[in-house]
Order: structure tokens, then sequence, then C-alpha cells
């Protein structure tokens, strides 16, 4: 027999698995589980002792969301055609298309958030990968050669698709994929901007959009529906907005979400963006803030000192983070990071989509200059009514990272706001050290206190 | 600031290009005044080289964009340092597609149109013409030097002496000292070996290698063979100049695939008769690190050992480092 003869019964054994172990008990199963946390959550008794007032509601519908999401993940091989892309990666004409996408850097940092994190990207060390090159990098090769993940499963890759308006590693770790996987890698390569963009930049990324069109196209078997294409435009706009709306919520006093909770809820809007049920959830979580900003309930008990993180979360301290600053009345309510999901969301143009994704791919926060990014805090500064900007020198990213020591004397210099460089790492514990954060963070509240 | 820039096209506008790779000698306590300590010494201590004063002489600063730490330090540069000269950049693509020499090509467009800006100076038919002639002779005169290396009698170091002054000398003065150059058997003796990294600072390294029983069989440094470019005979200069640029052999930050690298180094290393191959790199250079353990893989597989060493960038090696050659060098033995 040979091989495509084979395929059908093959294919069809996928089928059969993805209908029963996702669609039927996986999602049952799913949806129970998250009856039970609302469950729970309802009933559950705000403790005394606690700085933090108690999680939004909405949480266990973010939980069945991102766990169906990899849930189907595990039984997509042989169903939908796979591909792997950066988190600023043009992907909607790949949803519109059905493909499933797996974004290997949110799998980092939900192994980063369960902890897992360190030991997976030894694994990646002890094959070679310096502890020097980004730890999700190092975290996703490890889950690669090793198969750990907490996420059960990863789809193998029909494509890889890296888009560098978040960094150049991303071009080197995916060039490490594509010879792992031996699967197209389609590069949509976005000039940084060191000032505003000029239109051979414009056109430079819809063109190689055009063309990642082709090849996912060829790969798929099948031509882009523009209907659908649209309507995942449309999708992508409204979630970004409304995403964006959840986070200047935060604009109110007391802010009824934390900074830390804004990493945990962006999952759905970097890994489902263009999808209905993104849409659907933020309008959900805005009606739960606006119940709590109508009922004067922030997210910590007592709002002394309103707080700006800039850079990516430390995954595997925020919760920590989130109750030893709320102990000390700090609320860090806004961060640069979260916002670059958001703040994009005027571009996004459903009637001109290719003309529109060049131009909203080409100016995420961080594929612009430093001088850019510190007036984009000097602006949170100043509509979040900021007491103190945390700036995570993020020792993974660097194009996030380097600048940061003149923006830091800037915020003081200019706006008089204290401001802390705290030295850590998104995914690696081996890079924070508790003595000296603790020490650093203590001091930085003092300044806040002797400030007001 | 490396790697790759059009150096015809800054003659066509009246400029020379001195490139700084560092230096080496310099401290890098002004520059961590702007940079992390997780950032390479080519960015802290060019930036270190700037604030003393040491590019006074310059009259723009040139940042192409080869890696995030050089995209940071045009960043900080333009954004917060403004120094007294002129901050430019330049983005190379990291394709070869037809969308990427086409965006080149009016990247380059652009740059030249600043450059006018600045200089004053619009080029005309016969300064393009006399520019390329120049420069295409300086890089025919570069690749000759590579084809011709084991019939050149100058020592490792001192051949890598001459290379390396294409990073300050005109394209005449170059051209001079390469042909210059006396023929006869290379002083090679031992093993072959490869060298493959970004620079190799200081140019002892070389002086070392000799004296450890082997030589350079041939390089794959972003501060050497990777800029053995092809020539272009398009009228339009930035077309001609987007060509050369594109051109370049395998390179991690210009988006080489690590298979094609591997290939062209395999090819390479077997027709030079190299044993072994040395990846000799500055620390935090992610480009080079996320490639160092496929080319190990790969390499080991067809029968190439491969050591890589990090550096960090001084007047001397220290000892460790050394030892780690040596003992590599035994092992080729």
């Amino acid at each position: 027999m040979t091989t495509s003869d084979a395929l059908p019964h093959y294919v069809d054994s996928n089928r059969l698995e993805h209908f029963v172990n996702y669609e039927v008990v996986g999602k049952t199963a799913l949806r129970v589980q998250r009856w039970r946390d609302q469950w729970k959550i309802a009933r559950r008794q705000p403790r005394p002792n606690s700085p933090l007032n108690p999680p939004l509601r909405c949480v266990a519908h973010m939980k069945e969301i991102m766990s169906r999401h990899y849930l189907e993940g595990r039984y997509a091989s042989g169903v939908r055609k796979v591909a792997w892309v950066t988190s600023g990666a043009p992907t909607e004409p790949l949803q519109a298309l059905g493909y499933f996408l797996v974004y290997p850097e949110n799998h980092a940092a939900l192994c980063g958030v369960r902890r897992k994190a360190q030991s997976i990207a030894e694994e990646a060390e002890h094959a070679g990968w310096s502890r020097d090159i980004c730890s999700y990098a190092r975290t996703d090769i490890g889950s690669m050669i090793s198969g750990q993940t907490p996420a059960g499963r990863l789809p193998r890759p029909d494509m890889l698709v890296c888009c560098t308006n978040i960094c150049q590693t991303v071009l080197h770790w995916y060039r490490v994929l594509a010879d792992y996987f031996g699967c197209p890698l389609v590069l949509i390569d976005t000039p940084f901007l060191y000032q505003e963009a000029h239109d051979h930049e414009l056109a430079y990324v819809r063109r190689q959009i055009e063309d990642m069109i082709c090849v996912a196209e060829e790969i798929a078997g099948k031509p882009l529906d523009h209907r659908r294409f649209e309507e995942v435009m449309t999708n992508a706009k409204r979630g970004a907005e409304l995403w964006l709306d959840v986070l200047n919520r935060s604009q109110h006093r007391p802010a009824p979400m934390t900074a830390f909770d804004g990493f945990i809820h962006m999952g759905p809007i970097v890994d489902m963006r263009g999808e209905a049920v993104t849409v659907a959830y933020y309008e959900r979580m805005i009606a739960e803030l606006d119940e709590r900003i109508a009922r004067g309930i922030g997210a910590i008990k007592d709002e002394r000192y309103r707080v700006l993180w800039d850079n990516l979360p430390i995954w595997f301290k925020i919760g920590e983070f989130s109750t030893w600053l709320a102990e000390r009345g700090v609320n860090v309510l806004a961060s640069t990071y979260t916002y670059a999901w958001g703040e994009l969301a005027p571009m996004i143009d459903p009637d001109h989509p290719l003309d529109s994704m060049a131009r909203v791919y080409l100016h995420p926060v961080l594929n612009r200059s430093a001088g850019h990014k510190l007036d984009a805090m000097k602006r949170m500064v100043d509509e979040f009514e900021i007491d103190g900007v945390i700036l995570h020198s993020d020792r993974s990213c660097k194009p996030y990272s380097l600048g940061q020591i003149d923006q830091r004397d800037r915020l003081v210099k200019t706006l008089g706001v204290p401001a802390l460089l705290l030295e850590a790492d998104h995914n690696d514990p081996r890079d924070y050290s508790d003595e000296q954060g603790s020490t650093r963070l203590e001091a930085f509240v003092e300044m806040m206190e002797a400030r007001a | 600031m490396p790697i790759h820039y059009p150096r015809a096209l800054l003659r066509a506008h009246r400029l020379h290009p001195i490139e700084v790779w560092g230096p080496p000698h310099v401290e890098r306590h002004e520059g961590s005044r702007h940079f992390q300590v997780y950032t390479c010494d080519i960015v802290v201590k060019a930036m270190s080289f700037l604030r003393s004063g040491g590019l006074d002489v310059a009259r723009a600063i040139l940042v192409p964009h080869t890696c995030d730490a050089l995209q940071g330090m045009g960043s900080v540069l333009g954004d917060f340092l403004r120094p007294d000269q002129r901050v430019l950049t330049l983005y190379l693509p990291r394709g070869r597609r037809t969308s990427d020499h086409d965006f080149l090509r009016r990247e380059l467009g652009r740059l030249s149109q600043t450059l006018v800006d600045l200089n004053g100076h619009h080029p005309s038919d016969r300064d393009w013409a006399e520019a390329f002639e120049a420069e295409d002779a300086a890089d025919a005169a570069l690749a000759d030097l590579y084809r011709r290396r084991a019939k050149i009698a100058v020592s490792d170091r001192d051949f890598y002496a001459i290379v390396r002054s294409r990073e300050y000398l005109t394209a005449e003065q170059f051209c001079e000292q390469a042909g210059a150059l006396p023929e006869g058997d290379a002083p090679h003796l031992g093993v072959g070996l490869m060298i493959s990294g970004i620079v190799a600072e200081p140019l002892e390294l070389f002086d070392q290698i000799e004296a450890m029983g082997a030589y350079v069989a041939g390089d794959d440094l972003a501060c050497g063979f990777r800029r053995v470019y092809s020539l272009s005979a398009e009228n339009d200069p930035f077309e001609r100049s987007a060509n050369r640029l594109l051109t370049s052999p395998a390179d991690p930050t210009c988006g080489t695939p690590i298979q094609v690298r591997v290939d062209t180094l395999q090819t390479r290393m077997r027709a030079m008769g190299a044993r072994g191959l040395l990846i000799y790199d500055p620390k935090f250079c992610e480009p080079e690190l996320f490639d160092v353990p496929l080319l190990r893989k790969h390499l080991n597989e067809a029968g190439f050992p491969v050591l890589h060493v990090e550096f960090e960038m001084g007047d001397t090696l220290p000892h460790q480092t050394l030892s780690r050659i040596e003992a590599f060098v035994e092992t080729l033995s």
C-alpha cells in the first residue's frame, strides 16, 4: 500500500479523534469546569487579610476559552492546517483560510506562569542553546526537543510565519524551527520605524502579506474567501477596540483591574484576535468592569499609588508581585505591553484589509523608536494619573529593554515621576534575585510615599 | 557601524566611511550609562567611544539595522543623545526576495536623499560612475585576496590586518595595499581551521592560533568573507547598490536559512582543507548564538568538529579562551 492510499484513513482517524476528544468530550468537560469555577468564585468570601479584592468573575470564561484553544491544538493535526506564528504576525488571512494558529510565545508564557519554563529551557541549554538567548525561545526549543509542555501536545506546523515587528530574535528562532520541522518559513519583514513610516515601508509589508497569502492558499489547497476575510478583519478590529476599552477602564479610581490581570486576560486578543469568541469575551469583561466601577470596587482594597509597568511581565512572579505591591497600597494598573494589542485598533480597516494590515503590523510599539515609547509612557502617566513607573529591564527582550536607562532618566527629570529599573527576565527565574528585587521595590515605594 | 552598508553611495555623496567595531581598547563605562550589562561590546564600546569624542571627526553616524542591539543604539542616539553628528539609519531586509530587493532600492534612495540634505551635494552621473568604479575595484581586490590566499606569503595576522583595513582606508588605498602583498606560499603549517563569527579581535588571536600549530584556512566572519560582494553592472545606482548588498555570502544577520549556511560552510571547508570550525563571537550576539547548536550538529555529522568561543572585546586574549582553542586544535591534529 502506498502512502497516498493510507492517507485518507489516517486523516479520518485524526478527524474522529478531534471530534470525540475535542468537540464532544473536551468542550463539554471544559464547560462543566467553567460552571464549577463560576460557582466557586460566586461563593468565595473575601479574605479579610488579603490586600486584593476578589478576582473578576469572567476569568472562568477566559480559562475555558484558552483551555479550549490549547485542547483543540492537541487534535488539530490532519484536521486543520497548522501555522506557528509570532505574536505580531498578520494572522487574519490565515484565520480566514481555516488555519489553526499556535503562538509559541504564548505557549512559553504559559510554561512560565505554570513555573515549568526553567526546566524546559534547560532542555534547550543542554542541546547547546546559550542562556543569553531569549528565554521564550529557549522554552519553546526545549519543548520542541523534549515534548514537554503543560499544554499536553502542540500540533506540528504546516507553515511558520515570522514577523519581525516585535524583534529580530524571532527571525533567528524561527530559522531554528524551520530547520527542525522542515516546513516553509514565511518572513514578514517589518522595517523598524525610527520616525514615521515611509510609503516604501508600507508597500514592502503589504507585498509580503500578499505573498504570505499565496503560500498559505497553496498549503491550504484553497483560495482565500474574501467574505470570511472581511468578517475576520471586522472581528479583529472590534476585538482590539474592546481590549483597549478594557485597559482604559483602569483610568478610573480605584482601578477595577491590575496590569497583572491584564497580562492574563490578554490571552484571547493575542491568540484569537479575529474570532467572534474574543469579541464576546471582552464585551463580557467590560460589563463586569463597569459593574465594579459603578460600585466603587477596585482591584486592590486600598489603592494609594498608581503605577505603570513597562515591558513584558515577569511571568513566574505575577501572583507574588500582585500581592506584595497591593499590601503596600500599590496598584500596577497599566502597562505598555498589554496596550500594544489595543492601541492600533483605529488603524484596522476591514474595507481596505491589506493596506490597513500593512499599517497596523508596521506600527506596534516594539517596532518603534525608544523616543516614541517614552512619549507613550508619558501619555499613559497623564491619562492614568500614574504615581510611579516600573521599567522591567528584561534580559531576554533587548528591543524592549535597550533605551530604558534613558527613558527612566527622562521620566524622572521631566515628569518628576519615580521610576525604577527592575532587572529580571520574563521567563527565567535564574535571572531574578528576590532579595535585590524586593529591596529595590521597597525603595521605589518609599519614593512614592515621600512624594505623596 | 557594522556590517553591511552601501559604500559607493556614500562615496558618490563625498563621504568616506570609517567603521566602528567596538573599538576593543575602549572601556564600557561610558556606554554602560545607556545600555544594560547584557548588551554586546560592539554597541556599548562604540557608545563610549562616541561619548569620549572618538567620533568627533565624523560628519554623520550611519547605523545599519543589523540586530536588536544596533537597533537600540540607533534609537538611543537619535532620540536621546542627539550627538553633533547627524544620525542616519538604514534598514537592511532579511530576505533575498524580489520584494526585499525593491524595498532596499527605495530605502537606499531615501538614504541618498537624506545625504543630499546633509551635504548639499547632489551626485552627478559622473560621481556615481566614479564611485562604483572605485568601490567595485576594492571589492574585487578583497575577493581576489581571498581567492589567492594560499599564494600570498604573509601570516594570517598580516592577512587579516589588510582585510580589515577596508574598514577605514579609501578604496584606492585598499587596492594599493592589497596589491602590494608579496606573492609566494602562505606560511601555513599544521591544522587548517575555518573561523566564523562576527569579528576576530584582537589580531593577536591569529598569532596565538599559529603558535598552537594551526592556521586559518578561511573565514566566515562578519568583518571578513561575509562582505565579499558580487559586482553588479546595473545603470541605476540604487539598483546596483541593492544588488551588491543582497548578494553577500550566507549571513545570519541577513536571515540566511541555517541549512544554506551549513552547506556553504561545508563546501568551503572541504575546498580549503579546513579540519574544524572555530566560531568566535562577542558575548550576547543573538544572531550567532541561535545558529551555533545547529551548525555544530550538522557540521559534526559531516565530520567537522566545531568549537564555540565567546569573548569580551579587549586588548588581550584571556588565558581560558586560549586554552579552549588550544585543546580544540590538539583534537584536530
